[in-house]
């Protein structure tokens, strides 16, 4: 291209060898550890305070449930690796397949985080209006659910595009590996809240 | 009973002390203000990151350019708890949440936590630019280098530091532990260290020098001496004790303007005068200019000095009435005759910039003999900003261009030095290779377009109006993300014509590859 | 722009696969914890426990399905400032409210 070719002097370069936008989401993700290191800790400090109306999470979280759910969550990663892994190899199905099945495992996620909350509120009479733990909990684990749900948009603009354009182009492959990145920080995101909030939760003495 | 402040202390600022539909408009406003902060440091953090000229080390950095950096960390870092912070206030008041209600069992303390763990960096956000852009002003005319360069760097990365460390300094009257508040004096006194460092730096850079008193120069001496000022009074409430007198007396309110008016406003002042031939190609007079400057410093001393002492004396803030017996009619008077003469100072100022823009002096392209990159480009900067991908091959790098030294370290102009400056001006204005830049979108403004309706409607959310609202206005963002994401990143080559720079308004060095 | 560059440092599928069953069994450790923990007090042996593992396939999610440890160092230390900066801060928060505690 002669234009190009004229601009070598001026060329788009990256003075730390990483790509202006993979740089910028790894600078956005460490931020995100601000955000929902505010929500753990909101929850963290009410689930224990004593005198709330009941019930507490704590009470009436259904482990083998939440358990299931956290495990399509985790598998997802690997389904979005291999996606990553085949538009590398140029294997176009293969890409949309996987793209797919990372969106559908997340919906499983989001699907059983909507099953979750009614049941708290309509069997478990928990709402967010109950007590500040209640509170602390609908927020944290509904704002993750929100990421959770941008991230399965953003999949499912990917494999709309390849549909499409019948490819995933070169730059197209740079954003799947940017929602990736993005995909795989909600997936940690959930493995720390799944352990901090539902396995070491703990209810005030004297309740429960 | 009037609603809460802009610190928003719970529960004075929940649902119950500020119904009504006030507080939420505030904080829903800062919300989304602190969305835009957060992408713009995200794009900040790339760009002085990764776009740097070559040659353009770290170290080589314009101060400026640095502070900006270690703003947009901060920004980075100190948003998203703010931003939580802000979606407790609205979920308590609208969807009747109980994080700060404490009949309930919430806890109002967690507000200010949360609140000041944002605040106080945000102090350093606001005070780091101007901090840069006098590190700019004041070598330039001293015509000296920086006074220690790489400490000045290291001594703003360190105030920011140490500044996410210090939060619980604006709670001491709250209740916070014994050990709490001996800690948090503590590592509020270290924050002195590193700014000493920078004032002797600003000194140590006058010292000896030739100079020049413009109005930039007098804004940034200005800049120093009432900061000093506002840092010291700023001590005095790292001291426990005295803080629990201080703590909302006007003896804060006081200290504050000391940093953020004598402090920010005039190194933005500064700033202004400084680079406003870069944004016009013309100087703002210099005779206005200094009247602008003794006004705006009269007023300012007469306004806030007598806070000081009124502070001590018990008057206190966020109080309607103070009966003509508390004996503070006298010094308040005075503040006021000094905001008026604050405002006269604004006034001849916004005067200056309105007559200057069009019938001011033109600059020509380097008016103040300056020593960084930026002056290398015609005034005003073309939208393309440089027509050559500049070169830098040493710290004040334009400086080292027109000057050389002679033995015993004076600077001597360069003979070849007026040369220099034509070729810059030609290859400026007419770039001797095509540039592309990046394809203006719509998008970007339609998605911010459709982010307020999403507020109001949460606002509104009861009502049918509410609803609708949040539905279109998720709809805007949904659509317009995803035509943005849709959209080519490059501008296609054939619509150029390549003989002569396209105007895409974006002044971006990115250039299509 | 080759943005693949750099791709044949990374793990193959099959690798992939074997990091999966790693994060699985790690899971179906903690849930088993759990139960143990429900059924027999462990004496608080199971916060440090379960945080431990968290921690492995926070570890593993981020240096292999994130490549973070085939890119270059100063995105991993962008990444860890923010991670150590919001334990820090919120740890602060937690022991001015005496959530947590400094010698038990
Ligand atoms: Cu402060």
């Amino acid at each position: 291209m002669e234009a190009a070719a004229a601009m070598d002097h001026h060329d788009q370069h990256e003075s730390t060898g990483i790509d202006h936008r993979k740089l910028g989401m790894w600078v956005f993700l460490s931020s995100e550890f601000l955000f929902f290191g505010a929500l753990i800790t909101n929850y963290l400090l009410y689930q224990g305070q004593p005198g709330f109306a009941r019930p507490y999470p704590a009470e009436i979280y259904d482990i083998p449930f939440t358990s299931f759910s956290s495990f399509a969550l985790l598998m997802s990663s690997l389904t979005m690796v291999l996606a990553h892994n085949a538009l590398a190899r140029h294997d176009q199905h293969a890409t949309r397949t996987w793209l797919l099945a990372t969106a559908m495992l997340g919906s499983v996620f989001l699907g059983g985080q909507v099953f979750e909350f009614t049941e708290f509120i309509t069997v478990g009479g928990m709402k967010l209006t109950t007590n500040p733990a209640a509170s602390a909990f609908y927020m944290l684990t509904g704002f993750h659910g929100f990421h959770v749900l941008l991230g399965v948009l953003m999949l499912l603009t990917l494999y709309g595009i390849s549909r499409r354009q019948g490819e995933l182009s070169e730059a197209s492959g740079l954003n799947l590996e940017l929602v990736g990145l993005y995909w795989h920080f909600v997936d940690i995101i959930w493995i720390v809240i799944f352990t901090v909030v539902y396995l070491l939760a703990s209810v005030p003495a004297g309740v429960g | 009973m009037p609603d809460g402040g802009w610190f928003g202390y719970q529960p004075n600022a929940g649902p119950f002390y500020s119904p009504g539909t006030a507080m939420d408009y505030w904080a829903l406003g800062v919300q989304f203000l602190g969305l835009a902060s957060l992408i713009s440091s995200v794009n900040f953090i790339v760009t002085i990151f990764n776009m740097r000229a070559l040659g353009m080390r770290l170290l080589r950095m314009p101060v400026f350019v640095w502070m900006s950096l270690v703003v947009a960390l901060l920004l980075l870092f100190s948003l998203p708890i703010i931003a939580i912070a802000l979606f407790m206030v609205t979920f308590d008041r609208q969807f009747g949440s109980l994080f700060f209600v404490a009949e309930a069992g919430g806890d109002p303390i967690l507000w200010q936590h949360l609140f000041w763990l944002f605040g106080h960096p945000e102090v350093y956000i606001l005070i780091l630019p101007a901090m840069g852009i006098v590190s700019e002003v004041l070598p330039v005319y001293s015509k000296k280098p920086l006074f220690g360069y790489p400490a000045v760097v290291f001594a703003g990365a360190a105030i920011a530091f140490l500044g996410f460390g210090v939060w619980a300094h604006h709670m001491f009257a709250s209740g916070i532990s014994p050990v709490a508040q001996a800690a948090f004096g503590l590592s509020t006194m270290t924050i002195a260290v590193p700014t000493g460092v920078k004032i002797f730096n600003w000194m140590g850079t006058m010292w000896g020098g030739r100079i020049k008193f413009t109005t930039p120069m007098l804004f940034a001496i200005g800049f120093v001496a009432m900061f000093v000022i506002g840092g010291l009074s700023g001590v005095t409430h790292a001291v426990v004790p005295s803080d629990w007198q201080q703590t909302d007396t006007y003896y804060i309110v006081a200290h504050f303007h000391y940093v953020l008016f004598g402090g920010s406003v005039f190194g933005i002042f500064a700033g202004l005068y400084y680079w406003f031939p870069k944004m016009t190609g013309r100087l703002l007079s210099e005779k206005l200019g200094k009247l602008n400057f003794w006004t705006m410093f009269t007023g300012f001393n007469l306004t806030f000095a007598p806070m000081h002492w009124l502070g001590l004396q018990g008057m206190v803030r966020r109080t309607a009435y103070y009966p003509p017996e508390a004996g503070f009619d006298f010094w308040n008077l005075v503040a006021t005759v000094g905001a008026f003469i604050i405002a006269a100072g604004v006034l001849i100022f916004m005067f200056n910039w309105w007559r200057s823009k069009k019938h001011g002096e033109p600059s020509g392209m380097d008016p103040w003999d300056a020593r960084t990159v930026e002056w290398t480009t015609p005034n005003p900067t073309p939208e393309y900003n440089f027509g050559v991908a500049p070169t830098v091959t040493s710290l004040d790098d334009f400086w080292h261009k027109k000057y050389a030294e002679d033995s015993e370290g004076r600077p001597v102009r360069r003979p070849e030095a007026e040369n220099t400056l034509t070729d810059l001006m030609e290859t400026g204005i007419n770039p001797p290779h095509p540039i592309h830049l990046p394809a203006p979108s719509y998008y970007p403004v339609l998605l911010a377009a459709g982010i307020p309706l999403v507020g109001w409607g949460i606002i509104y959310h009861t009502s049918f109006v509410g609803k609708l609202l949040i539905l279109v206005g998720v709809l805007v963002v949904a659509s317009a993300a995803f035509g943005w994401s849709m959209e080519p990143l490059e501008e296609p080559h054939d619509e150029h014509d390549d003989s002569e720079p396209s105007g895409g308004g974006y002044p971006s060095a990115e250039v299509d590859a | 722009m080759a943005t693949h560059s750099g791709e044949h440092h990374h793990p193959t599928p099959l690798q992939y696969v074997k990091i999966a069953i790693l994060l699985a069994v790690l899971t179906i450790i903690e849930v088993a914890l759990f139960y143990v923990n429900e059924a027999a007090d462990m004496g608080g042996w199971d916060a440090p426990l379960l945080i431990i593992l968290a921690l492995f396939k926070f570890v593993i999610v981020v240096g292999w399905y994130m490549h973070l440890r085939f890119e270059d160092s100063a995105l991993s230390k962008f990444f860890t400032a923010g991670f150590i900066l919001a334990l820090i801060l919120y740890a602060i928060v937690l022991l001015a409210f005496g959530v947590i505690a400094l010698g038990g």
